[in-house]
């Protein structure tokens, strides 16, 4: 690559990290090792943990540098001599959190770096007051008004510097998290990307421009970087953007590149799968990542969540133990310990569980959400809305909490009311085929079965997660005596089962081979009709009427000639019917009637 | 004969027919619905009923009693109350003691002012008090945080005492009490931050005081403070035009019950649709929890017409509303439902606002099975009125509203009983009913609103009884019932000291207004009250669409009248946006009068069809009566006959006056063309009365003019004196029906006159008249387009 190996350190003293090789060339991974070891210092210097953390764990994941090749720590500039006291006391105050005294103490120092850690200082110092304000305010108002004092002055302070171009990677990021605090979105954005130019490798510059991209238009107007840490960013972003597909062929180029130890990119893409309801995936990329790092709390929630799905009760307890040795006042362990309650159906201690995790982080969304489902569970619906409500005000596109609304205002007996809730999940995820049976169940309801037939349908058609919407597609047909179309429902629905050859027990098989046996049987297909009657004598709910039906055909084929004798009678469906099946698996676009503000 | 007045088509005559007939189409809900005021109803209707901030019309704020909590200008209040107590009987006069008292209330109720208007307000009451309070408060301000300790500990002592300078349980008592409690609940870091915000609002009063002094006094550290802040200011300003600071709880419950009241009542008074919301969204953000903010949203979206913003601040409200129904542990379990019951319901009246009829029949079922489901009969009643609302089209829908009425009575909710009588009353009308009836009822429950107040619904109802005036076709009861309106001082207006409410029912009443004086020629007069209605209900606002359509039809009637049938056609388009089968039928007489008999026939009857559906009998007898035109026009006035025939017994069926006499008017017409005008005559004679008392300038003068042209047709076989005689009356007659006419600008129809009278004057030999009706004729023949319909047919 261009960025030879001897330029990086002289390039990063000036605080402009080096040309990185352009995005989706990994050939390099040596320089790219050397680049995150670096910045992994330089955010520790700055105080920056988390970006370190990332750093270095990516950096961990790539094979060790031979000493020859091991960098010098940059030089040290004349400012930085300087302020070297000043920096060196204050970083110290810094770290056991004392702010105001650091910040003090950096006052007037001229090097960028101390530069960096004096405006962080007073940041984070107006950040832990609010949080404290919060607790002791005047009245039911002032409750929203306790805002970071600091965040003005230090807006006025670095846009002069911005403007006289001043700022170096770190300051361009430490500005954009003031303008983002103070609800300046676009320009925020704007700092963000200047910041990824000025300096790629500083991942917290990406992180937060992921938290301020809500669409895929916005990201396609933004000019990044085009460098290695693109990709990553990109990755990331797909996920929150629900963009799952894109997200994980992302993440699987890097672990063909050479990160395929990284524990960061083996939980993104845990997490990922969890997103598509790919349990299985999921559990075994979870449990292959507690094995590497067995202390890991990070997106140990999520693993809590598939592990709930599944109801493994004994890997969740041992989950909720082992991380409530690990840490017990962490948000992801509080979540899994209320998990494990709601899996033993201990309502009140999990709701209490989320609580605690929802003090120690009043933005933990999962929390909100997770709190609602307890609530739903205790049927105190007026607090599960409430706690839905504060889901959606903390993130808009939590379908989750949309759902839940829906959910609770369902089982309050208002299913015309609960539709607006279901659209709402459903446009957030338009192929979940969840939202578009609960959106068909109300329907039904309504007695909207138009409707409901286009919401089954198109469940079906973005892959049924748990097979009733054919079910329930064929049982309107049923309804609306369409008896033509519920009898390939039930056919579809069969061949679905069969397919994925699952074991689960499926009450609706029978009713299928009944309906199937009665339907052929009105058609005078005789053999079709006694193949479901036998089916239909596997279970035990409609043995008595599959014998009844086998009667009956054999009755009516020793009066008349059969018709169809010569046909192969295949085991359900004429070939005509089942070579249909792939054509209308098309998604039409889903158009209701309604209005879906 | 001249057939002048085909001509012209009967636009100026039959356009103010439908003055009642329209409906909104923004608000569809009332489709099929004829009067204006209806459509003021249905809106009243939900405004009002389910804003749980207004009961009955009045707006209550603070329905939740949110506790007190002590405020900087709470201490000054205080500190006032300390100082009356203080000063002996000797010391204040006993008329400023008066003021003191009466000031007391609105400062202890009201939102938190500046420290500077209190000091304004107890000056003007008491001059030597509000120096004392500024006194200690410059004290308590500028000294320590014990000064404020001190004050708040010593403040209990008024109870003391063998006779207590103050009651415990008086208003100021209680007060007086809450605030200790509230201060003594406070904790340390608290009360500093109390003593702070206390020096903050001290300054802020001072500096608007003391302008000048104070910017030398500070010190030059703080002047660049100053400066940083104002360059601030100015970088900041433009995003933050409207976050003017977040407001405490009663000044912002006092902002949001103010701008509800006027969004009901005088729209242009409020705040534009994009700044009340961004006052809205500031609100929320400090306080993600005050409610009432995202209905206020609600309504502010239902200005701008935009559903999906509507639906989400609705929703959203009743999700908020469960909550603090479920805190509030009085209300418990049924104020939870409650809240369930009505959200279904208004989900239901924003749906049929919108007019998606489909979803509001399903979100009103909801709504009535929750309500049965917990026996709440008063949320059932409103479910009732919705579903008449709903199943207006339907002709059994009365039923629905009768029972509406008898149960509304029995619960005792007088609103929406006298509501259901309006509409009763209008759906009778519509029936045919007779008007003294209706003017029955009307007056009943005109009886319930003044026992209740309900000033709204007396605008309403007057405003509904122009409309049937006019219905009728009595212009001048009309017109006084609208001067009624106009120059009524209504129950709110007296109470809120604001001069007249801008609501639906004045729309209503000034278009009505501004179409009776249009009839009457008077358009200068018309367009003054409508130059007025665009001031009160600018373009934007919700009740524009009202007066809008008056005014579109006038342009057109005038545009008519002057035989400008392009100008009319293109007003046609305005008025189909506004109603669409006002529009229609508009669009048949431009086409009838342009000659275009075929497509007019077409879409007259397509249009016939469809409002004998939906049950418009203005309409319909509107439309047949044009159709006999067509008929007589295109020289068939006998398949005219029955046509007429049946619009006649229509419009007496329903005692549409002016509609009867214009039919009989057209009657008269097809008998002088079948050469029967003895007949016609006799005919006119019946329905010359009602058309010269109440009828419009044109109708007089066609039926002036007609009255004529059957006098000379009969008089053809008298012998020449009384020839001479009658042809004498018919010329005044004729000079008669070109003055209504010249009212109105009628040019075509003067020249016809004229020409009339020429040959009249020409037959009796008085060759100087005649020469001057020639000369007129000719001037006038000359400026006017000629429509290739034959001047003359008969003589």
């Amino acid at each position: 690559m261009a960025a030879s190996s001897s330029v990086v350190p002289v390039a990063v003293s000036a605080a402009v990290v080096p040309a990185l090789s352009s995005s989706g060339d990994f050939s390099n991974l040596r320089e790219i090792k050397k680049q995150l070891l670096l910045i992994a210092g330089l955010t520790r210097e700055r105080g920056l943990l988390h970006s370190s953390k990332w750093s270095a764990e990516l950096a961990f994941s790539l094979p060790a540098l031979p000493l020859s090749e091991l960098q010098p720590p940059p030089p040290i500039t004349e400012e930085d001599a300087q302020d070297m006291d000043a920096y060196t006391l204050a970083k110290a105050y810094f770290d056991v959190k004392e702010y105001d005294r650091a910040a003090h103490f950096l006052h007037g120092c001229n090097s960028k770096k101390a530069y960096f850690l004096y405006m962080y200082s007073r940041y984070l110092s107006g950040e832990k007051k609010k949080d404290d304000e919060t607790v002791d305010s005047l009245g039911p108002l002032e409750k929203g008004q306790v805002k970071n004092e600091a965040l003005r002055e230090l807006r006025v302070e670095l846009s002069k510097k911005h403007q006289a171009r001043e700022l170096d990677g770190f300051g361009l990021y430490l500005y954009g998290v003031v303008l983002r605090k103070l609800d300046l979105v676009k320009e925020a954005i704007d700092v963000f990307v200047e910041a990824t130019h000025v300096l790629p490798l500083h991942w917290g510059a990406w992180l937060e421009l992921c938290n301020l991209i809500t669409d895929k238009e916005m990201l396609k107007f933004l000019s990044l970087p085009d460098t290695w840490m693109k990709e990553f960013f990109l990755a990331h972003i797909y996920t929150e953007l629900q963009l799952i597909e894109e997200a994980l062929q992302k993440y699987q180029n890097l672990i063909d590149v050479g990160f395929s130890k990284s524990s960061y990119i083996v939980s993104q893409i845990a997490v990922a799968y969890h997103n598509i309801r790919d349990i299985d995936k999921a559990l075994s990329i979870f449990n292959e990542l507690r094995k590497q790092d067995p202390y890991r709390i990070e997106n140990m929630d999520t693993f809590s969540n598939l592990l709930y799905v599944r109801s493994m009760k004994s890997e969740l307890s041992y989950l909720a133990h082992n991380l409530c040795e690990i840490d017990k006042y962490r948000v992801e362990t509080c979540c899994v310990i209320g998990n494990y309650y709601s899996l033993r159906s201990q309502h009140e201690k999990a709701a209490l569980y989320f609580q605690r995790a929802l003090k120690l982080n009043p933005r933990y969304l999962g929390a909100w959400t997770l709190m609602g489902h307890e609530y739903m569970e205790m049927k105190n619906t007026s607090a599960a809305i409430q706690a839905y409500r504060h889901a959606i005000e903390v993130n808009k596109r939590d379908y989750r909490a949309w759902y839940g609304l829906g959910q609770t205002y369902e089982i309050l007996k208002m299913p015309f009311y609960c539709l607006y809730y279901y659209r709402r999940a459903h446009q957030l995820r338009p192929n979940d085929s969840r939202m578009l049976v609960a959106l068909g169940e109300c329907y039904e309801k309504l007695n909207q079965l138009v409707e409901a037939k286009k919401c089954y349908w198109r469940a079906y058609a973005v892959g049924d997660v748990e097979k009733m919407a054919l079910v329930k597609l064929a049982k309107l047909h049923e309804q609306l005596t369409e008896s033509e179309q519920a009898a390939q429902c039930y056919i579809k629905y069969i061949q679905d089962i069969y397919s994925c050859g699952e074991i689960v027990e499926h009450l609706e098989e029978s009713t299928a081979f009944r309906y199937l046996a009665q339907y052929y049987f009105k058609c005078k297909l005789w053999d079709e009709a006694s193949a479901c009657a036998q089916k239909c004598c596997a279970f035990n709910d409609t043995r008595e009427e599959g014998k009844a039906l086998l009667r009956q055909i054999l009755q009516l084929r020793n009066q008349g000639e059969t018709p169809s004798t010569e046909m192969p009678a295949p085991f359900f469906l004429p070939a005509s019917l089942s070579a249909n099946n792939t054509p209308t698996r098309r998604v039409s676009p889903l158009n209701l009637s309604s209005v879906t503000p | 004969m001249p057939v002048s007045w085909d001509t012209a088509p009967a636009g100026g005559g039959l356009g103010r027919l439908v003055a009642c007939s329209e409906r909104e189409p923004g608000r569809g809900a009332h489709q099929g619905s004829w009067t204006q005021s209806w459509g003021a109803m249905a809106s009243v209707h939900e405004s009002l009923y389910f804003n749980p901030m207004m009961t009955n019309g009045v707006v209550h704020a603070n329905v939740f009693g949110i506790k007190d909590w002590v405020t900087p200008y709470k201490i000054a209040v205080l500190v006032l109350l300390n100082e009356m107590g203080r000063t002996g009987e000797g010391a204040v006069s006993l008329m400023e003691r008066r003021r003191l008292n009466q000031l007391l209330l609105p400062l202890l109720q009201g939102p938190d002012i500046t420290l500077s208007k209190l000091y304004k307000l107890i000056e003007e009451s008491c001059p030597q008090l509000a120096n004392s309070v500024q006194i200690r408060i410059k004290l308590m301000a500028e000294g320590e945080l014990k000064d404020m300790e001190q004050f708040f500990d010593d403040l209990s002592d008024s109870f003391s005492g063998t006779e207590p300078e103050v009651h415990k349980t008086s208003v100021v008592g209680l007060f007086l009490r809450h605030m200790i409690l509230a201060y003594s609940k406070l904790s340390f870091s608290q009360v500093f931050k109390l003593y702070t915000a206390l020096q903050q609002y001290f300054q802020n009063g001072e500096k608007k005081t003391v302008e000048d002094a104070d910017m030398e006094l500070a010190s030059r550290e703080e002047s660049e403070r100053k400066m940083e802040k104002e360059e601030l200011d100015v970088s900041i300003r433009e995003e933050e035009v409207s976050c003017s600071g977040p407001l405490s709880q009663k000044q912002a419950e006092f902002f949001l019950s103010q701008q509800a009241s006027l969004l009901k009542n005088d729209e242009t008074k409020a705040l534009t649709p994009a700044s009340l919301q961004k006052e809205l969204n500031n609100l929320l953000k400090f306080n993600p929890d005050f409610a009432e903010a995202h209905y206020l949203s609600y309504l502010n979206n239902l200005r701008v017409q935009d559903v999906f913003s509507s639906t989400h601040s609705l929703l959203h409200y009743f999700d908020r509303l469960i909550l603090t129904g479920a805190e509030s542990k009085s209300n418990g379990e049924e104020g939870y439902g409650r809240s369930l019951r009505y959200a279904a319901l208004n989900l239901a009246a924003l749906h049929c606002r919108f007019g998606h009829y489909q979803q509001a029949e399903l979100a009103l079922q909801e709504a009535i099975r929750i309500a049965q489901e917990s026996n709440d009969h008063v949320c059932l009643q409103h479910c009732l009125s919705w579903l008449y609302v709903l199943g207006q089209k339907r002709s059994d829908s009365y039923v629905l509203l009768e029972h509406s009425v008898k149960k509304a009575v029995h619960f005792g909710l007088p609103y929406l009983a006298s509501l259901g009588i309006q509409s009763l009353v209008q759906q009778r009308a519509f029936a045919g009913k007779t008007a003294n009836k209706l003017m029955d009822a009307l007056k009943d429950s005109d009886l319930l609103h003044w026992k209740h107040s309900l000033s709204e619904l007396i605008d309403i109802s007057i405003a509904q009884k122009t409309a049937i005036w006019r219905l009728y076709g009595r212009s001048t009861m009309a017109l006084q019932q609208a001067q009624l309106l106009l120059s009524m001082n209504s129950l709110e207006s007296v109470n809120a000291g604001v001069q007249q409410n801008n609501t639906e029912s004045f729309a209503v009443a000034l278009g009505h207004l501004a179409e009776l004086h249009a009839e009457q020629g008077c358009f200068a007069a018309a367009s003054e009250v409508l130059k007025h209605l665009k001031e009160r209900f600018p373009p934007n606002s919700q009740h524009a669409q009202l007066w809008m359509l008056c005014d579109q039809k006038i342009q057109f009637d005038r545009a008519m009248n002057d035989g400008k049938y392009h100008l009319a056609d293109s007003i046609v388009t305005g008025i189909t946006a506004l109603n669409s089968i006002e529009g229609v039928y508009r669009k048949a007489i431009v086409l009838q009068a342009q000659n275009q008999m075929s497509e007019a026939h077409k879409l007259l009857q397509k249009l016939l069809i469809h409002c004998q559906k939906i049950r418009n009998t203005e309409m319909v007898i509107s439309v047949l009566l044009s159709v006999a035109e067509l008929y007589w026009r295109s020289s068939s006035p006998t398949i005219a006959l029955p046509v007429l025939l049946q619009a006649l017994a229509l419009s007496k069926e329903y005692r549409l006056q002016h509609l009867a006499s214009e039919t009989v008017l057209n009657l008269a017409f097809a008998q002088l063309i079948l050469g029967i005008p003895e007949q016609a005559l006799s005919l006119l004679h019946m329905a010359i009365e009602p058309i010269l008392a109440d009828g419009a300038v044109l109708d007089k003068g066609r039926a002036m003019f007609l009255v004529a042209k059957c006098q000379v047709a009969s008089a053809a076989s008298y012998e020449p004196l009384k020839k001479a005689a009658v042809l004498e009356a018919a010329i005044e007659n004729l000079s008669e029906a070109k003055n209504y006419f010249a009212k109105v600008d009628c040019k075509e129809q003067i020249r016809d006159v004229v020409y009339f009278q020429a040959r009249l004057y020409h037959t009796l030999g008085k060759t100087q008249e005649r020469n001057r009706c020639a000369m007129l004729f000719r001037q006038l023949h000359q400026d006017l387009p000629f429509h290739g319909v034959p001047l003359i047919n008969l003589l």
